[in-house]
């Protein structure tokens, strides 16, 4: 009795200890709860993963190989959804056929790409990328291009896709300034 | 020599009495005291069971605590949170007025009126922007007056790549429609990474590469 009253060292750490370890728990908690439940947080994270999926969904659609033409052409349809998709779907083999009559190897680099919008409550957005395209024909040399896409992508439960894609038009805001 | 012996001797006595506070030592040294012996042994073994309870929980909630501040860690910490671009809707379209605006300045003149487009540009520049553009527009004001020439810029779209307090990363398209006297107007297309700092309030650009 006289022992516990008096109280043992190793004890009253013990339970000094126990409450730190409590405190440090709670602590952690409420700042993981906080910083997981930071609605910016999400919406930058979001963001990135639009620049991202973007970026590589505009390369796959301007990466196309004559001798694989099944696998690139699955490429593009993994990177579309939406109309973009049925498109893809619809043109495929006219678009094949005129893919193996040119033998034409095309390769692409995303040189720069900007989120332009995005609304992650209806899961669409909007990116614009800067691209180099090399198309290298059967015969002769390579002829790289700079090209600038403009897509627009949708939420799906594969991730971000494109649901449409094209040149950003060149001309037509001079046209529409005068 | 007698002071020792006298120490020596009074030594072994009182570790035997049991009303000594050391009972731990004390059934110890006499192991036939069996009922001092006894009752802390069995103490011990209902204790132990509960002194491991405690620990493991005890280490288990330090564990979760450091395990959640490092979630949390990483989830603020992250360079995603670090990038206002689209975050700060306010922000990311001022700057994305002012680049633009200031682009479309800098690379918009006429025969008769590149000196005040290379004003703006000194106001509107600078950095290694400010130096370059220097260097090109000896020849481009040169050039506008012989062929009386007109350049005007248009920004196509723009997008903001990184944005923080003090700096900022654009991907611009611009469209550039020159008009020769007499000639019919040419447009090329043109996409810049631009970075621009805040100097003053003001957005100014201190970086162009053509992409």
């Amino acid at each position: 009795m006289a022992r516990t009253t008096r109280g043992n060292p190793l004890l009253t750490a013990a339970a000094a200890l126990a409450l730190l370890a409590a405190g440090g728990a709670g602590w952690g908690g409420w700042s993981w709860y906080a910083a997981a439940h930071d609605e910016s947080a999400a919406y930058a994270t979001a963001r990135d993963e639009v620049l991202a999926a973007g970026e590589q969904a505009v390369q796959n659609m301007n990466t196309l190989d004559h001798r694989d033409l099944r696998r690139g052409l699955d490429t593009w349809r993994s990177s579309a959804t939406g109309e973009l998709l049925a498109q893809l779907d619809d043109g495929r083999p006219q678009f094949e056929r005129q893919i193996r009559q040119a033998r034409t190897v095309t390769s692409a680099k995303v040189l720069s790409g900007a989120v332009t919008e995005l609304d992650t409550r209806a899961g669409r957005a909007s990116v614009m990328v800067a691209l180099r395209i090399t198309v290298t024909p059967p015969e002769g040399r390579p002829a790289a291009k700079e090209s600038r896409m403009l897509g627009e992508l949708t939420r799906t439960p594969g991730g971000w896709k494109l649901s449409a894609l094209g040149q950003a038009p060149v001309g037509d805001t001079a046209a529409a300034a005068d | 020599m007698k002071g020792a012996d006298r120490v020596r001797i009074p030594l072994p006595a009182p570790r035997h009495p049991a009303t000594g506070d050391d009972a731990a030592p004390a059934s110890a040294a006499v192991p036939d005291a069996p009922p001092a012996s006894d009752a802390p042994s069995g103490r011990r073994r209902t204790s132990r069971p509960r002194t491991a309870v405690a620990l493991v929980l005890v280490l288990a909630l330090l564990g979760c605590g450091a395990g959640l501040l490092v979630r949390a860690q990483q989830l603020t910490g992250a360079p995603a949170l670090h990038n206002r671009a689209l975050t700060d809707t306010e922000a990311t379209s001022r700057v994305v007025d002012e680049v633009g605006g200031a682009l479309a300045r800098v690379f918009s003149y006429g025969p008769g009126d590149t000196a005040t487009t290379r004003q703006a540009a000194r106001r509107l520049l600078a950095g290694r922007a400010a130096r370059q553009y220097e260097a090109l527009f000896g020849q481009v004001g040169q050039r506008a007056a012989q062929q009386r020439l007109t350049l005007t810029t248009h920004v196509v779209r723009a997008g903001v790549t990184r944005l923080d307090d003090r700096g900022a990363q654009l991907l611009v398209f611009l469209d550039q429609v020159a008009q020769r006297a007499g000639k019919p107007a040419t447009t090329v297309a043109a996409q810049l990474s631009v970075t621009a700092e805040l100097h003053e309030g003001r957005w100014r650009i201190v970086d162009i590469r053509s992409r």
